[in-house]
């Protein structure tokens, strides 16, 4: 591992009904693209980014799944390993929405406490089509203690905040991890200055 | 000057010269101009001759169809008929305007009228006919007509045509396997597997059915149609697998199963299936995947190579929407739908599975003496590794990479839990402290007894007991972080296998390899407790027996003369006993310990007993003769200690052994001999201040000497 040129491995892992946009989401911040009439996931797909937050190497490992119900046993089974989850409704579907509490009780049960989620609302782009308005998302997400972002795959509207942003409080939630466990010996590498609570704000 | 004078005439003979030439040019260019405008015009005629030719043929061509149209027909020669119309239809349209242009004009418009009656005709005819030979099942009859159609123009009437007549052979066979499997008697030897069977039979039909006809598609439909042809006779199979699917859902009850295996894994309290029930099923589930992957794999192939032939010359655009089709059909089908929905249930299934067979082999652990781990281990490895195979043998990458995130869970959380609880109980203490234990524990059980109103007896145990358990554990979980890491290595060449043959999309090797560095992480996990085991037991089981045995070395004066020495050299008063302890204790766990921990363990021992000692040397005094005792009594210790562990002592002994060179000295001064510059290859561990530390300690030394050193 230590041979590999990052400093930092983040599983991500994306999760919500079919068709709010997971894929659309990744295939823009990793590719920068925006395939139309994407096909619906089959099972789990896999992708790697390697971006660079202060000067570090930090490689994401994103993981987009089915929304399917059909998929639902794959999909659990990466929940346990992620380091983060994507919850991502769309802002046009009223339905989407509706089931997030689900989703939710799908982390509570199987994912790590330590997970840290993210609401996103996607399809911004489709404004006049709105069903869910940001209030009652932001309102939703800070009951359930979330960060919650609305973005727009299709404009690349917050793709990019939405990954970094993440990263970034993915990094601070590293370091304080190792700083609780391993007072005495900071792991090989590490023994730079922490600088990261002015590495990023998170709204 | 005089010869520029001389050059005058000469120039004036080159430009007449030149003049001249061009003059020529000009002629040779305008007369090169002529000739080629004549041929020009020479080719425009002999192009326009070409034409009339080849209209004068179309006309007579067309002529002839009309004629060849009427007699073929007349004599039921069909394939004759159709090639006229397909020569009538390939005809240059403006050919057809032309000749009604013509003198005859009314007479070729008649005729005409009679060809395009001729087409329809036979186009009704041939489809009649192939109606008929259908229903008859008259194969060279449908195989006769099937080839007529693309003639007029019919392609993809003639392949769903075609395609009709195969799927009703399809359904025919179908259903008859199906009532064949209604049928089995349920001790034949492949009842278990007979829904997967009888998938296999359709997909190997189906299979054979393109084999045999993709020739006659290909030549008389050319390259890049197999896909409408393959179209069609998905979903004739769409539907068979359905009712197969049904069928099997119906008798092995597979919902129901799901449905009780999922409540219990919601609630303990549901009522719980037997996991080895499960295990006939789990199979046939993985079997009728595998099936359908490889059949999905035959006509992704398939397909592929048609439209690569088909579309050697289309624009990249085609290409990439005969790509997405072929996608769409494959992933759209009513058969990948239910498959994945079958491995859903499977999934599921296979985790409370391998949860539940795990539980059991944790709750039946047995050891037997003489051996070095307990059976759970083995039991829940060939377990997990049995899931693990079964999901891999379904041949869905995605199933198998959830099947390894189930297993690492259940490795890590579930499995390490017990083995860590097992170790929490710790090493019990021998003698005094062994005595207090009982005590406590006594009450302990008094307690809860009387808060349960019974008695478990199955909190005593007896102390032998409970050290053999420790020991064990320990080696259990060194066993299983090797496991994890052999298990990791084997599915990789399993995985690559696999994927060699084709099976999984792109991303499918960097899933599963990602999947697996999960799984190995656990073995490091494993490795974790292992050392805090093996720590926890040099802290309470070596160092409260090591320490007194030390301490004894206070006891033992190393102020001595000569007499004294040798008495002791005679009768050794302290290191010989030391090393007798030590060897009886470690016997013990060198026995009851795999050699790997046992070394780890002599290490860390090792290290115990130099700080110790070192701390007790630290509280005694010493003349030269005692400095020499001592010396010889470290150099038995480290030579004992070399003989037991493969870890290198001298390190470990390397401040002792300097401590001893210092106290032997003759003089204070004598230091400086091996200090600094002098010191060689020797690095010294002490710093200046613990030197002198140790020079006092020599009481025949004068405090004001060690001061006046200059270290």
């Amino acid at each position: 591992m230590s041979m590999e040129d990052y400093d930092f491995l983040f599983k991500i892992v994306l999760i919500g009904n079919a068709g709010v946009g997971k894929t659309c989401l990744v295939r823009r911040f990793t590719q920068g693209l925006f395939p139309p009439g994407q096909g619906a996931t089959i099972g789990v797909d896999f992708m790697i980014k390697t971006v660079e937050i202060n000067g570090e190497k930090v490689k994401l490992q994103i993981w987009d799944t089915a929304g399917q119900e059909r998929f639902r046993s794959i999909t659990q089974s990466y929940y346990r390993s992620a380091n983060a989850l994507i919850l991502t409704y769309d802002i046009t579907c009223e339905e989407s929405f509706r089931c997030l509490p689900e989703w939710l009780r799908e982390i509570e049960q199987y994912a790590s406490n330590k997970v840290i989620t993210v609401l996103v609302g996607n399809k911004i782009d489709l404004a006049d089509k709105r069903e869910v308005s940001q209030q009652r998302a932001a309102e939703f997400s800070e009951a359930q203690d979330m960060y919650y972002l609305e973005t727009s795959a299709k404009e690349s509207d917050n793709v990019e905040k939405l990954f970094l942003d993440l990263a970034c409080r993915l990094i601070s939630e590293a370091r304080q991890n190792t700083l609780v466990n391993n007072v005495s010996s900071p792991l090989p590498g590490e023994g730079k200055s922490i600088s990261y609570l002015t590495c990023c704000n998170f709204n | 000057m005089v010869a520029l004078q001389r050059m005058g005439p000469n120039l004036q003979l080159i430009e007449g010269d030149a003049q001249q030439l061009a003059g020529m040019i000009a002629f040779t260019c305008s007369l090169a101009e002529n000739v080629s405008s004549k041929v020009r015009q020479l080719d425009l005629a002999k192009n326009r001759l070409y034409q009339a030719i080849q209209r004068a043929d179309d006309i007579l061509d067309l002529k002839f169809c009309m004629d060849g149209v009427q007699t073929a027909l007349r004599g039921e020669d069909y394939e004759q008929a159709a090639a006229h119309i397909h020569r009538y239809l390939s005809l240059d349209k403006s050919v057809i305007e032309l000749s009604r242009q013509g003198k005859e004009g009314g007479i070729i418009d008649a005729n005409l009228k009679l060809l395009q009656e001729s087409e329809q005709r036979l186009k009704a005819i041939v489809t009649e006919k192939f109606d008929t030979a259908m229903k008859q099942g008259d194969l060279p009859q449908v195989e006769r007509f099937f080839k007529i159609f693309p003639l007029l123009g019919l392609h993809e009437e003639g392949l769903s045509k075609f395609s009709e007549y195969l799927c009703k052979q399809v359904a025919k066979k179908a259903e008859e396997n199906l009532q064949l499997v209604m049928g089995t008697d349920m001790s034949d030897r492949r009842a278990a597997v007979i829904f997967a069977d009888t998938l296999t039979l359709l997909f190997e039909g189906i299979a054979r059915v393109v084999e045999t006809h993709q020739p006659i598609v290909e030549t008389y439909y050319g390259p890049g149609r197999l896909y409408t042809l393959i179209k069609h006779l998905q979903g004739e199979c769409d539907q068979q697998v359905e009712k197969v699917v049904e069928k099997f859902v119906k008798e092995r009850d597979y919902h129901r199963q799901f449905q009780q295996v999922q409540n219990s894994m919601m609630r303990s309290s549901a009522e719980k299936i037997e996991p080895r029930e499960l295990d006939p099923i789990l199979t046939e589930v993985t079997l009728m995947n595998a099936r359908s992957e490889l059949y999905l794999r035959f006509i992704k192939r398939r397909i592929t190579a048609d439209f690569e032939v088909g579309d050697s010359m289309a624009p990249e655009e085609v290409k990439q929407e005969h790509q997405k089709q072929l996608d769409k059909l494959l992933n759209n089908c009513l058969l990948s739908c239910t498959m994945q929905e079958l491995i859903g249930y499977y999934i599921t299934m296979e985790q409370y599975f391998m949860r539940e067979t795990v539980n059991k082999a944790v709750a039946m652990d047995s050891y037997e003496k003489g051996q070095l781990t307990s059976s759970m281990v083995d039991d829940v490895f060939y377990i997990v590794k049995k899931c693990i195979g079964r999901a891999l043998s379904s041949s869905s990458i995605d199933c198998l990479c959830a099947m390894i995130n189930h297993s690492t869970t259940e490795l890590e959380s579930d499995f390490r839990e017990v083995l860590y609880n097992k170790l929490k109980q710790g090493f019990p203490a021998t003698t005094f402290q062994d005595f207090q234990r009982g005590v406590t524990s006594a009450v302990n059980i008094m307690h809860s007894s009387l808060q349960q109103g019974k008695f478990d007896t199955k909190g005593i145990e007896s102390t032998d007991e409970a050290k053999q358990s420790f020991l064990v554990t320990l080696n259990n979980v060194e066993v299983c972080s090797e496991n994890i890491m052999t298990l990791k290595k084997t599915l990789e060449s399993d995985c690559a296998k696999l994927l060699s043959q084709g099976f999984g999309g792109e991303q499918a090797q960097a899933k599963i390899e990602s999947c697996l560095s999960d799984m190995a992480a656990v073995s490091n996990k494993f490795r974790d407790l292992l050392q805090e085991g093996v720590s926890d037991l040099n802290n309470t089981a070596i160092k409260p027996q090591v320490k007194p045995w030390i301490n004894l070395f206070l006891s033992i004066s190393h102020s001595i003369e000569e007499e004294e020495f040798s008495e002791y050299e005679a009768n050794d008063p302290w290191v010989q006993q030391f090393i007798v302890h030590l060897e009886q204790q470690m016997t013990e766990f060198k026995a009851g310990l795999s050699p790997v921990i046992y070394d780890n363990l002599t290490g860390l021992m090792t290290s115990l007993i130099a700080t110790e000692l070192e701390k007790v040397l630290l509280k005694s005094s010493f003349n030269r003769l005692g400095g020499l005792q001592f010396d010889k009594e470290l150099r038995s210790l480290i030579a004992y200690l070399t003989t037991v562990t493969t870890w290198t002592i001298r390190d470990k002994f390397a401040r002792l052994s300097q401590i001893a060179t210092i106290l032997n000295l003759e003089r204070v001064t004598e230091i400086l001999d091996y200090w600094g510059p002098n010191s060689g290859p020797l690095t010294w561990r002490l710093t200046p201040a613990e030197v002198r530390r140790v020079l006092g300690l020599r009481k025949d030394f004068r405090d004001e000497d060690i001061k006046r050193l200059r270290l």
